[in-house]
């Protein structure tokens, strides 16, 4: 605090940030200890010697209160202590410790403070806070420079994505120039500056492929595919939370069946189904006979990987002495598969699993009213829909990118607490593949079309579906996967008989059970549902 | 009349016989006394000689470690758990860790081993938990891994809690 203390004299005891004249000569001189008669006047208790520093703390309060979303603030009045307000200077301050868990240590000079007083050179001489930590401290310590770098990353972010939503590119690029500066100013190890750098490729990728009508994506390997989803499911419980919740829910629809039939849009390593066999097996009165049928992309050299799930997958059921049986369905799209492929026999009940897959088929042509046409046909007891909590799919690309940019922040942030190395950085880039489909592509090539959950319950109630209850059980599954996680932030709840995963209440992802309705006649529209 | 000497035998006159009490030769008591211990003891007494070892061993007694406060206990659990690795494994990569979180977000202050009922729910996740965790070591190849530590997605449980 030395040197800025000594370039500010006493009497300059102005009240307001914005004012443009540090006109001391105008203002009467008052004892410094003594509470600022204007302000008292309002009734406020200020001393004239805090004043800069509560003036400096009020701006640093805006920012943060600005930044920060509207839930944060609401848990402003839930936890924190707040002293009497007349008694300014603290009260300021209790409000900055609850916002930051690192109070301001010194004053950081914002930059859009009029000069006061003249800068020296070097500004990182006021602020003598240690260098940000890595690891897990590194979310919690942000020196308030940083702080208006990251507004200012965000803003820029914005901007350049306006430019490019108008065409005009050459601003867009010149932008793009300046948040690689930003990046470089913050830190890029958490925070804004990881996901912020992803958003920042993806525009670049945008502005440099856009003569060539949107950007393709380069293809992995469905083995590429299947290691990054897997480290993404170790990374974070959003696959977990989706895939215990969905067994949950068929275990309960599967209640007194003898035969039953799991068809999963997505098998991948089919992760999701050893819990489900196990639970079968333990289930009163004896497991059922199981079918299984998965659906994937084919594989290119000649391995049949779909099979080979299959067979590892036997191999439990065998282990536990449940009557298994597999059919693996090769299609690259969702839409090419057709009912036919997947024999159900109207014998047994039918299980429906999509785990983030319909959003894939809400693009050029919508294929999804095909789709869920025949998942209705085949009468199943009930269709586990998971999707992302987001709206992905506006057309005004401005809102897009917004939307994405929230999303994926606090995605991110919820990241953050997992530590483990390789683990951490694959899951990061299975993100980072969605937030480029999300920004560069357009038409059939971004498939990544997320959509809230009220506009799948509105689709899928007008596909004849009507909404299964999630059961107290899941939910307390669900509560008790989470405490399991070592990060506190994840909150689970519900929402109208849906399950929503989210972190510090912004749910991330959502999870319904649908069911369907038989109908007379195929009707569009027409159901109603209180 | 029997005296009892310093160094803990039993001196019965009347025959002249020493009998000294070794508790290797009730082994029905040593298991009575193991069946009442913690995980961490039980581990401990595998340790003290090969007898002890194979005794400890014996996945009953896990069996018991596992689901002894469970009210009501599990019904047809053991042939799944056996088939998926054994009761000593479900205890160390899948019961140990869940206990000791939920209990750590329940009760924070309190520092070993509380004795507390599990309720069903905490019992099938743990289950779930553990087949998870077998299927892949499937994946990865190999079938049965003789190695203790848990497959990938059971790692997160040993992750340091960030309290």
């Amino acid at each position: 605090m030395g040197p800025y203390d000594s370039s500010i004299s006493a009497p300059a005891g102005s009240s307001s940030t914005s004012s443009s004249a540090c006109s001391s000569s105008t203002k009467p001189r008052q004892p410094p200890d003594q509470m600022d008669h204007l302000l008292a006047g309002a009734g406020y208790k200020v001393r004239s010697n805090d004043l800069h520093q509560v003036a400096e703390r009020l701006e640093h309060l805006e920012t943060a209160m600005v930044k920060s979303s509207p839930v944060e603030i609401s848990e402003l009045g839930h936890d924190a202590v707040h002293y009497n307000p007349t008694d300014l200077a603290s009260w300021v301050d209790s409000l900055l410790t609850e916002l930051n868990t690192n109070p301001p240590a010194a004053v950081g000079v914002p930059t859009d403070l009029p000069d006061l007083h003249p800068f020296p050179a070097d500004i990182n001489m006021y602020s003598n806070n240690p260098p940000p930590l890595h690891g897990e401290f590194s979310q919690q310590v942000v020196t308030p420079l940083e702080e208006d770098v990251s507004i200012r990353l965000v803003h820029v972010l914005m901007t350049c994505a306006e430019a490019v939503q108008r065409g005009d590119l050459s601003l867009a690029s010149l932008l793009i120039d300046d948040l690689q500066a930003l990046l470089g100013r913050v830190n890029s190890v958490c925070g804004i500056g990881k996901v912020g750098s992803f958003f920042v490729d993806a525009l670049s990728r945008r502005i440099v492929n856009s003569s060539q009508n949107g950007v393709v994506q380069d293809d992995l390997s469905a083995y590429e595919n299947e290691m990054l989803y897997h480290h993404y499911y170790e990374a974070c419980p959003y696959l977990k939370f989706a895939h215990f919740t969905a067994n949950q829910a068929i275990l309960e629809a599967f209640d007194g069946q003898d035969c039953v039939h799991v068809i999963d849009f997505n098998l991948m390593q089919g992760l999701q189904w050893p819990a489900l066999i196990q639970a079968l097996a333990l289930r009163p009165g004896g497991p059922p006979l199981l079918r299984l049928t998965g659906i994937g992309p084919p594989s290119p050299d000649g391995r049949d990987s779909l099979r080979e799930i299959g067979l590892k997958l036997a191999e439990l059921a065998r282990s536990v002495n449940v009557r298994f049986a597999f059919r693996g369905v090769a299609a690259s799209r969702l839409e090419d598969v057709k009912p036919w492929m997947l024999q159900v026999s109207p014998k047994e009940a039918v299980a429906v699993n999509s785990i983030m897959q319909l959003h894939k088929l809400l693009g050029p042509g919508q294929p999804i009213d095909v789709v869920l046409d025949w998942i209705h046909d085949l009468n199943p007891k009930i269709v586990m829909v998971v999707e992302q909590e987001s709206n992905h799919n506006q057309s005004v690309f401005l809102d897009r990118f917004t939307e994405a940019l929230y999303y994926y922040s606090t995605m991110f942030d919820s990241l953050d607490a997992c530590t483990a190395q390789p683990v951490k950085s694959l899951a990061e880039l299975y993100i980072q593949r969605e937030i480029c489909n999300v920004v560069c592509c357009e038409g059939s090539a971004r498939v990544e079309r997320h959509e809230l959950l009220a506009t799948w319950r509105d689709r899928l109630t007008n596909a004849g579906f009507a909404p299964l209850h999630l059961g107290s059980n899941a939910f307390k599954q669900a509560r008790m996967l989470l405490t399991l996680f070592s990060a506190e932030g994840y909150s689970v709840e519900e929402n109208e008989g849906c399950l929503t995963l989210g972190w510090h209440s912004r749910p991330l992802i959502a999870a319904s059970a649908w069911q369907a309705v038989p109908e007379p006649s195929a009707t569009m529209g027409q159901i109603n549902h209180p | 009349m029997a005296k009892i000497r310093e160094n803990g035998e039993v001196n019965d006159n009347d025959n002249g016989e020493t009998e000294s009490f070794c508790i290797n030769d009730h082994l029905d008591l040593l298991i009575e006394v193991l069946k009442r211990l913690d995980g961490r003891s039980l581990g401990a007494a595998a340790c003290v000689c090969r007898q002890w070892c194979s005794i400890a061993r014996n996945d009953s007694l896990w069996e018991h470690l596992c689901f002894r406060h469970v009210s009501p206990p599990p019904i047809g659990v053991r042939p799944v758990v056996s088939a998926l690795g054994g009761y000593r494994r479900l205890y160390m990569v899948c019961v140990r860790p869940v206990l000791s979180r939920l209990k750590r977000r329940r009760i924070s202050g309190e520092s070993e081993v509380v004795r507390r009922v599990w309720n069903q729910n905490e019992v099938e996740l743990s289950m779930s938990l553990f087949c998870v965790e077998y299927y892949e070591r499937l994946l990865v190849g190999g079938g049965r891994v003789a190695g203790d530590s848990p497959a990938s997605s059971l790692k997160f449980l040993c992750m340091p809690v960030n309290v």
